[in-house]
């Protein structure tokens, strides 16, 4: 089975690779793993007034696992805390053709999104807004 | 003799059932385990049999490698396809089908962490909750060793730079080494309490905790190591 297009343009050009601080104002680290193939997958966003500014990744893993977390990035961008969390697997898996035995590398981002909100908000939650 | 006709017509929602007790020949109740006892043609091997009931062995998971080899052989000669050239095309099929399910059934068993992983796949249902947090320091450790291994890739393997990268890598190749082994020493001691708790075959609240524990233990062990034995394999390729 050949990857798509698609999964091979984001695997040799993955879009917002990289990684912010962890502690930065406004980020949230989305850490998650696949314990069947041990892909890992670490995802971040940074958001300014509930609006996702910016995203990064960084993957170890197959070539799905890279292409899914980098378009994933490229999606957050600019999207709501709440237009976020809309984000399915499902639609990664359309996006970029996955076969059958790739589905999970998308669940592996979907994750990864989740997580990275979950800490967002955990932080924002933890620390009262500052007065601008 | 008896057991020639069954008085009663098996009610439908114990067909499954009867199917399987019953050879498919003669229709005569199953008494033996692979061939019928009595027109001693070949039985399929179930759908539902696990991999250990199909070689014989009980859910344990420190096996010999050699009675498991040995079984595995003596059912291969019984079971192969090339056995059945000159018999009934149900039973050619029929062989085919246990063949190829006793192929997977050994390879499964005889790799001691596919056991495991076979063992756990089995065992999950019944235990609440079995997969645990990821293991974010190890990630991290994962994430950054990655990025060594990028730039000892693009670097000048003959350069200082190229030289110290690949030094630095040799030593986090034999830490993790290490820590794989230790994981592995860990899955034998939880394999052998396995076994343990099996034998003593007793059901009580304090022994299921305690079987609780060993398969969320070793899950958790199974796939730490899992990400380790990627990095390696990883770093092995590319420093070799």
């Amino acid at each position: 089975m050949a990857y798509s297009d698609k999964v091979v343009d984001h695997f040799n050009n993955p879009r917002n690779m990289g990684s912010f601080k962890k502690d930065e104002e406004g980020v949230g680290t989305g850490m998650v793993g696949a314990p069947e193939c041990g892909d890992v997958m670490k995802l971040q966003i940074k958001v300014q007034e509930d609006t996702i500014v910016d995203a990064k990744f960084k993957t170890f893993g197959c070539g799905s696992a890279i292409a899914s977390s980098s378009l994933a990035t490229e999606w957050l961008k600019g999207k709501t805390i709440e237009e976020a969390q809309k984000i399915k697997n499902t639609d990664i898996v359309q996006e970029l053709n996955l076969p059958p035995v790739k589905i999970h590398c998308s669940v592996l981002a979907e994750d990864a999104i989740k997580a990275a909100l979950t800490d967002y908000q955990k932080k924002t939650d933890a620390r009262p807004v500052d007065t601008k | 003799m008896a057991n020639d006709q069954p008085s009663t017509r098996p009610e439908t929602r114990h067909q499954l059932q009867m199917a399987r007790s019953m050879c498919w020949h003669c229709q005569s109740e199953m008494s033996g385990e692979y061939f019928c006892e009595r027109c001693v043609k070949v039985q399929p091997v179930s759908k539902d049999t696990d991999y250990f009931t199909c070689l014989g062995f009980p859910r344990r998971l420190t096996l010999d490698p050699k009675k498991l080899e040995a079984k595995f052989y003596e059912l291969s000669r019984a079971f192969h396809p090339d056995f059945y050239q000159a018999k009934s095309p149900t039973e050619q099929t029929i062989s085919l089908g246990n063949a190829a399910v006793l192929n997977t059934a050994y390879r499964t068993l005889r790799d001691p962490i596919q056991r495991a992983e076979y063992l756990l796949a089995l065992e999950a249902g019944s235990v609440k909750e079995i997969r645990t947090s990821p293991p974010a320091d190890l990630f991290e450790e994962i994430l950054e060793l990655q990025d060594t291994l990028e730039q000892y890739r693009a670097s000048d393997r003959e350069s200082d730079q190229g030289r110290r990268l690949r030094a630095s890598l040799q030593t986090e190749q034999q830490t993790l080494e290490r820590r794989r082994e230790e994981m592995e020493s860990q899955l034998r001691r939880l394999f052998t309490d396995w076994d343990q708790l099996q034998d003593r075959g007793e059901a009580t609240s304090q022994t299921r905790a305690e079987r609780d524990r060993i398969l969320k233990q070793m899950r958790d062990l199974l796939s730490h190591r899992t990400y380790i034995n990627n990095i390696v394999n990883d770093l092995a390729a590319t420093i070799g």
